[in-house]
């Protein structure tokens, strides 16, 4: 019995642990469905496959353990990374979000135009012989009139009933709708062209206004051109995401979709100086930060952990001490320490006497961002130090002083270099970690100052990342396109950072 | 016994999946349903408001969907999609431009007798190529508030005002003269800009004059040199380049003057402050610099044409957010002064008045079309904060930056009037 049950029971967990999972999954996937997320639904179908496959069978032992981390992998890691490639290839920003379907759409809706006067009537809305029809006033001029989408009849006011406010609200033939079919008829009262004069037509504004109208932009399908009916103008596809006027390329319809241009942004960023020139200063700046960064705070890391080595009378306390700044949020301490650089009412001023801009001038916002970020990540240093000093053998020094070395010669010949060796991987995940030290830019300085009136596109404290953010959200054209290709960019950049220090610390070594 | 199992558990594991989909089918913008997003003081408000009186449009069921702050607001329009957006969104007037150009918003007309329950100008701020968005919900605007404690009446001139500060500088303690605690500085600072002679297009019987340049670098450059610089060429400590600090400094009773906005005036109050709300004054008598008049809106999104409400998401902006009624509903729990002409009349906070007060004398429309506009690569909110900081912090000649300021403003009135 209980062998049996010792048998049932972890399968019994286990089809209740995937029933769970595979009903978070389909809910994911119908909902992902619902909202016509289709690669997403697929992926979410794919993953439940796999985990059928991987776990309902014996197909193989390794991978029940994988496969978690490979969903997860491709669902955060490989298909962000393709679908950033992607992006960088298209035409995708403020203007050009959506497919040229729905662009084609939106002209459409938009491609009317109001008469001279954009005039506006009060209507009802109604039954005409059983089609659908408006009874229009214009109170000031007193006409009446009742307009289906085929015909327009002018009505004599002594033959319809009239509010107080002078609107037509019966006539004979003419019967009102209850708002509650209104409501249901919503989707068809909304695009229906009641008959006015010539060219014009009235559409409704709601339920009880009318406006004349007639149509300015024709789309031709079969040329998938947009004509302008009034001017005679012909909008073509001009490959680049919009219906440009043959005549006058400039004059483009709005909006435009997202369109594939390939390799522009990249070809961009080598040619164009105005993309160029920014870009490379940023790029400059990125790995001076990073660099003076990981030196800084190892170098204060280091002077610290030596000192705290030594045996001083309270010393546990000057470690918690030390530990705080990396123990506290940074998102606070940057702010903090944003307030204590104001110019006027911060605190360093008041403390030096100074007038010092800080963040106005592109020198001392450097210092202050590689000042900050030096309180930021000491601890975290001295702790790393602090452990790897411990790890070197004291025999050596011992030996080295009997030998005459003195103190400094020990440590620069015997200390520094073992303790290079084994931090030297952490260094390098440093560098790496803040060459896309985004918050810290961006909560401290915003990646200022710049020189707007100068024309600068990047600002003194910039760095790679905070820069593409700025081209991405930060202003009130969004180019999300050319800041994936910069991402693109900064992802090899950081991967190639990433593999040599991978193969300095020869971590795969221990797998091969 | 295995394969037993193996099959109840596939079993279950369906039948739990459909019934937890079944139970959680996304939530959309379903028919005769109109969705209204809002941020998180908007949102709370407009539904306490369609609870109390839910029939502004009949047969319709209102829904307020509520963002955690402006920006997640934002940030959802961005993401928006046909089958997730909202049919109506409250907003700022700034996105307009943007959400035309990107085909979210959708155009609205309004009726003569709509349109006459507004000021003209409050239009500007809700078009984009000729086509209305939205309608207005209420006035932003920034007011001067004076601290009574410390000035006595209120000032004349620019120059009265910096002659206090200079002269009462040591003696209080000031830590600046004029700072802008609301609107930052471009938007709020534009009272500033303006006083000095400086603007970002000048109106002309309603529209926009693109014949005049925006401002004359010379007479501007004197005004600044001559009020705000000190003898080393760096700004003289009167008006400060950053707003950072300003509005604690000015509740600390360290400023005599602050330029605040109308959504905060409450927390001046709570200190004790009067509502001494003016244009600031400009450099003659009589005179005083422009502020931005703008509105926020309720606009029209393409999405209700999709979720088959259209008529419906027209009716309740007209029915509600135009109308008299509807806008005294709402500001009663919002306190911003409303945009809409009858329920003006109705405000009753003496900070709503004088605000409504400052604005009618010193406002101006506030044009996206021109302002966030680029052609000249940089806008007007990019660069009036860098003159400010090129000249007072950085000590640069203030004429030559104004040269380059005007160049820019200028490029962007003739590009954005055309979109007008």
């Amino acid at each position: 019995m209980l062998g049996k049950l010792s048998f049932v029971l972890p399968r019994l967990f286990k089809y209740a642990f995937l029933a769970i999972v595979f009903a978070i999954l389909l809910m994911l996937t119908q909902s992902a469905f619902a909202k016509k997320e289709y690669q997403i639904s697929i992926f979410l179908i794919l993953a439940m496959g796999l985990i059928a496959v991987t776990y309902l069978s014996s197909i193989s032992i390794p991978l029940k353990f994988f496969a978690p981390g490979v969903l997860f992998l491709v669902a955060f890691v490989v298909i962000p990374i393709v679908y950033t490639v992607a992006m960088s290839t298209f035409k995708y920003q403020t203007g050009n979000y959506i497919s040229k379907e729905q662009a084609i759409d939106r002209i459409k809706l938009l491609g009317t135009a109001p008469d001279e006067n954009g005039t506006t009537f009060d209507v009802v809305l109604g039954k005409y012989n059983g089609e659908l029809a408006i009874l229009a006033s214009d109170s000031i001029n007193k006409r009446y009139f009742v307009s289906t989408s085929n015909n327009k009849l002018e009505l004599n006011p002594i033959d319809i009933g009239i509010d107080e406010n002078g609107v037509a609200q019966t006539s004979k033939d003419f019967n009102p709708i209850s708002v509650e079919e209104k409501a249901k008829i919503d989707r068809e009262i909304s695009v229906t062209r009641f008959k006015f004069e010539n060219e014009y037509f009235i559409m409704l504004e709601g339920s009880s206004t009318g406006s004349v109208v007639r149509q300015s932009y024709e789309y031709d399908q079969n040329k998938d051109q947009f004509n302008n009916l009034i001017t005679g103008d012909i909008y073509k596809d001009d490959g680049k995401g919009n219906f440009a006027n043959t005549a006058n390329p400039e004059d483009i319809l709005q909006p435009g979709w997202r369109a594939p241009i390939w390799l522009s942004h990249y070809i961009d960023i080598i040619t164009n100086e105005q993309v160029r020139g920014p870009l490379f200063s940023v790029f400059l700046w990125t790995v001076i930060f990073a660099g003076l960064t990981v030196l800084t705070q190892f170098s204060l890391g280091l002077l610290v952990a030596i000192a705290m080595n030594k045996k001083i009378r309270g010393r546990r306390i000057y470690r918690s001490i030390f530990i705080l700044p990396y123990a506290m949020p940074s998102i606070m301490s940057i702010l903090i320490w944003g307030g204590m650089f104001n110019t006027e009412f911060g605190a360093i001023n008041t403390l030096l006497g100074s007038e010092i801009a800080w963040f106005q001038n592109p020198n001392f916002a450097r210092f202050a961002v590689i000042l900050v970020n030096l309180w930021l990540g000491f601890p975290y240093f001295y702790l790393i130090n602090s452990g790897a000093m411990q790890a070197i053998p004291s025999e050596l020094s011992e030996a080295a002083s009997i030998d005459g070395a003195s103190p400094r010669q020990i440590f620069s010949k015997i200390t520094l270099p073992l303790l290079l060796k084994i931090v030297s991987p952490l260094l390098i995940a440093s560098f790496a970690f803040n060459f896309n030290n985004f918050n810290l830019i961006y909560l401290l300085t915003g990646g200022g100052p710049r020189n707007e009136l100068d024309g600068e596109m990047a600002g003194a404290t910039d760095i790679l990342i905070s820069y593409t953010y700025r081209i991405a959200f930060g202003t009130n054209v969004q180019d999300l396109g050319f800041a994936s290709a910069i991402s693109v960019v900064i992802f090899f950049i950081v991967a190639a950072i990433s593999l040599y220090g991978v193969r300095k610390s020869k971590v795969l070594d221990t797998f091969s | 016994m295995q394969k037993k199992l193996k099959a109840r558990g596939v079993a279950s594991a369906i039948a739990l999946a459909l019934f937890a989909g079944v139970n959680t089918y996304p939530a959309t913008a379903a028919d005769k349903e109109l969705v209204v997003w809002a941020d998180e003081t908007r949102g709370p408000n407009l539904t306490k408001v369609f609870q109390a009186k839910g029939d502004w449009v009949s047969g319709y069921k209102i829904t307020v969907k509520t963002f955690s702050s402006f920006d997640a607001l934002k940030e959802a329009v961005d993401k928006a999609t046909d089958l997730t957006g909202p049919d109506i969104i409250v907003g700022a007037n700034d996105w307009v431009a943007t959400g035309a150009k990107n085909g979210k918003l959708a155009p609205i007309t309004l009726s003569a007798a709509v349109k006459s329950r507004f000021t003209p100008n409050n239009f500007f701020d809700l078009s984009y190529k000729g086509k209305l968005y939205g309608v207005p919900l209420d006035i932003n605007n920034v007011a001067m508030l004076y601290n009574e404690n410390l000035v006595k009446s209120a000032p004349k001139t620019f120059g009265e005002m910096v002659n206090f500060y200079k002269a009462n500088k040591t003696k209080l303690g000031l830590k600046a003269g004029l700072c802008v605690a609301g609107g930052g500085m471009s938007w709020g600072a534009y009272s500033v800009f303006t006083a000095l002679g400086g603007s970002a297009y000048t109106m002309k019987n309603g529209a926009v004059d693109v014949t005049k340049a925006p401002l004359n670098p010379t007479t501007f450059a004197n005004n600044v040199k001559t009020y705000l610089l000190g003898s080393n060429g760096k700004g003289n400590g009167f008006f400060p380049a950053t707003d950072a600090g300003c509005k604690d400094n000015y509740l600390a009773g360290d400023v005599p003057f602050a330029i605040i906005g109308n959504w905060e005036w409450l927390d001046y109050m709570e200190k004790g402050f009067q509502m001494n709300l003016m244009p600031v004054p400009g450099v003659k008598a009589g005179t005083n610099g422009n502020m931005f008049g703008s509105v926020s809106g309720a606009m029209l999104t393409t999405y209700a044409a999709k979720h088959g409400v259209e008529a419906g998401a027209k009716d309740l902006l007209v029915n509600f957010f135009a109308s008299t009624a509807g806008a005294v509903a709402y500001q009663a729990i919002e306190l911003r002064p409303p945009a809409e002409k009858g329920a003006q009349a109705k405000v009753e906070f003496t900070a709503q008045v004088n605000f409504g007060k400052a604005g009618s004398k010193a406002g101006v429309p506030q044009i996206g079309a021109i302002l966030n506009g680029t052609t000249g690569s940089k806008s007007y909110w990019d660069v009036l904060p860098a003159y400010w900081t090129e000249v007072l912090v950085n000590g640069k000649d203030p004429k030559a930056e104004a040269v380059k300021l005007n160049d820019y403003l200028n490029k962007n009135l003739q590009a954005g009037a055309k979109d007008l």
